[in-house]
Formats: C-alpha cells, sequence, structure tokens
C-alpha cells in the first residue's frame, strides 16, 4: 500500500467515530473552540480534547491561537491532506475535458 | 477505496462507431499538449491494440514504445477499461480509466471515469502547482465528497 493510501486509511478510521464527524461538520461552518464543540456535541471537555488530538493526529484539523489570548485554542479544518487528492482530480479533469473537446472535433471532422 | 474523475460529452455518431473512432483513431484526436505526459519530456504517437488484454501504448519518434496500461475490457459499442500509468509512476503504481458509450437519441454520450488516485505518489502530483483559489473553492466540496464516500463506505 502506498503511503498516500495508508493516510487515507488513518483519516478515514478517524473519521469512523460519529462524534469527530460531528466535529468536522461543525467545523465545515466555522472555526470553533474546544469549549464550543463539547458543547454542540454534548460531550465532556476531556472527551472533546481526546477527539480533536486524534482529528489533528492525522492532520484533518489543525489548532492554532488567537493573537490576543495563547491560552485559547481555536480548531479549524486542515486542507493539507486533501490538497493533493484535489490537485489530482483537477488536473485529470482538466485533461479529460481537453481530449474529449478534441475527440468530438475528430468525431464531427470524420463522420 | 478509490477516488475518481467523471467527464462526459456527447458526439453525433452511434455508440459503435464513436468507440472506433475513440480506439483506432487516438493518435489523431488525443491533444498532446496538456499536463500528463506518460514519457517524460516526448511526445509520441498513442495506440489501443484491439482486444482485451492489449496495450495500450505511446510510440515515440524514435521506435521506442512506452505500455500505458493494458486493456482490462473491450466490448466495442458499449464499454472501454484500460490501466493507466505515467512514467513518473513508481512499479505497481497504476491508475484505471473506463470508457462508456452509450446511445441518446441518434447521438452517443461518452463517459470518461479515471480512478485511483491512491496509488498515484505525492511526488508525482506535488509537481503541478494549482492556483489557490481553485483550492480554496474546492475545499467545502472535498470535504463533502469525502463524508460521503465514508457513508457509503459505511452503509
Amino acid at each position: 500500500m502506498s503511503r498516500r493510501a495508508a493516510g487515507l486509511d488513518r483519516t478515514l478510521a478517524a473519521l469512523a467515530d460519529p462524534h469527530r464527524r460531528r466535529v468536522i461538520e461543525l467545523l465545515r461552518e466555522r472555526p470553533h473552540r474546544a469549549g464550543e464543540l463539547a458543547q454542540r456535541t454534548g460531550l465532556a471537555l476531556p472527551a472533546m480534547s481526546r477527539h480533536l488530538r486524534r482529528l489533528r493526529e492525522c492532520g484533518l484539523v489543525a489548532e492554532s491561537h488567537p493573537h490576543f489570548d495563547a491560552r485559547v485554542r481555536i480548531y479549524a479544518l486542515d486542507p493539507k491532506p486533501m490538497a493533493a487528492l484535489k490537485r489530482w482530480l483537477e488536473e485529470t479533469e482538466a485533461l479529460w475535458s481537453t481530449q474529449l473537446t478534441a475527440f468530438r472535433r475528430h468525431v464531427e471532422r470524420v463522420s | 477505496m478509490t477516488s475518481r474523475v467523471l467527464v462526459s460529452v456527447r458526439v453525433r455518431t452511434s455508440p459503435g462507431r464513436a468507440f472506433e473512432i475513440f480506439t483506432r483513431d487516438i493518435a489523431l484526436w488525443w491533444t498532446p499538449n496538456t499536463l500528463f505526459q506518460f514519457t517524460s519530456g516526448r511526445r509520441g504517437s498513442l495506440a489501443f491494440e484491439p482486444q482485451e488484454g492489449g496495450r495500450f501504448t505511446e510510440t515515440l519518434a524514435n521506435g521506442t514504445v512506452f505500455e500505458i496500461g493494458r486493456i482490462r475490457v473491450w466490448q466495442p459499442g458499449e464499454r472501454l477499461v484500460f490501466g493507466w500509468r505515467q512514467a513518473t509512476f513508481q512499479p505497481g503504481q497504476d491508475t484505471e480509466v473506463e470508457v462508456t458509450f452509450e446511445a441518446v437519441g441518434t447521438e452517443t454520450r461518452v463517459t470518461v471515469t479515471h480512478r485511483g488516485w491512491d496509488s498515484v505518489p505525492d511526488e508525482h502530483v506535488a509537481r503541478h502547482g494549482f492556483p489557490e483559489a481553485i483550492f480554496l473553492r474546492r475545499h467545502g466540496e472535498w470535504w463533502q465528497a469525502l463524508l460521503a464516500r465514508l457513508r457509503d463506505q459505511c452503509a
């Protein structure tokens, strides 16, 4: 299995938990503080912290601090793990769009 | 588990004829100037050996033949599946292309599905930068796709 496939498996394993999936859905709306995430999912803060650590470990979620308070942790989606996939999809889509347009033109010429 | 790209086009001919032109004439219609090259820096002529197990090749001007992949399904007028490997792929790394030909009235819908991103090496994918705007615009969509895929997996 390639390195990337292993990474993807880890990503999907992290997402197999319904609480972590809920966290991802909430973070798709906007970044949240850990406390807010605990509140909105109905979990205790220590449990939420464990889930956030797991999501951070596989690079799904990134942690940052607001500039005014280093003690506050803000969580947001980390786009990096999906970047390579996105790029491949973009490039492959562009390739086939070009080629199928060329194919259609050729069909019109020879028909 | 794989990722996939799906692109389709409608052509004014029958599925049988579209399949024939797609395979027999690929050297004539394929546009070489794209991001993807099978062989590094050189462009050759593409060809299908017209049967299951046949090769899909690029032949360079000096006569060198590069095997892009093997033909896995060869159903004239209906369906074509072949392996797709670029020169930068490691041995054992492979993606797959499926082309279907569907009658729509007197025309044909030709649909290409390209799968198997999981086996493409990072180094290769990372070689081409794409504008940040596209990246950001698609961000939400990819998450949605990822979650949808997970749902499918769990179903």
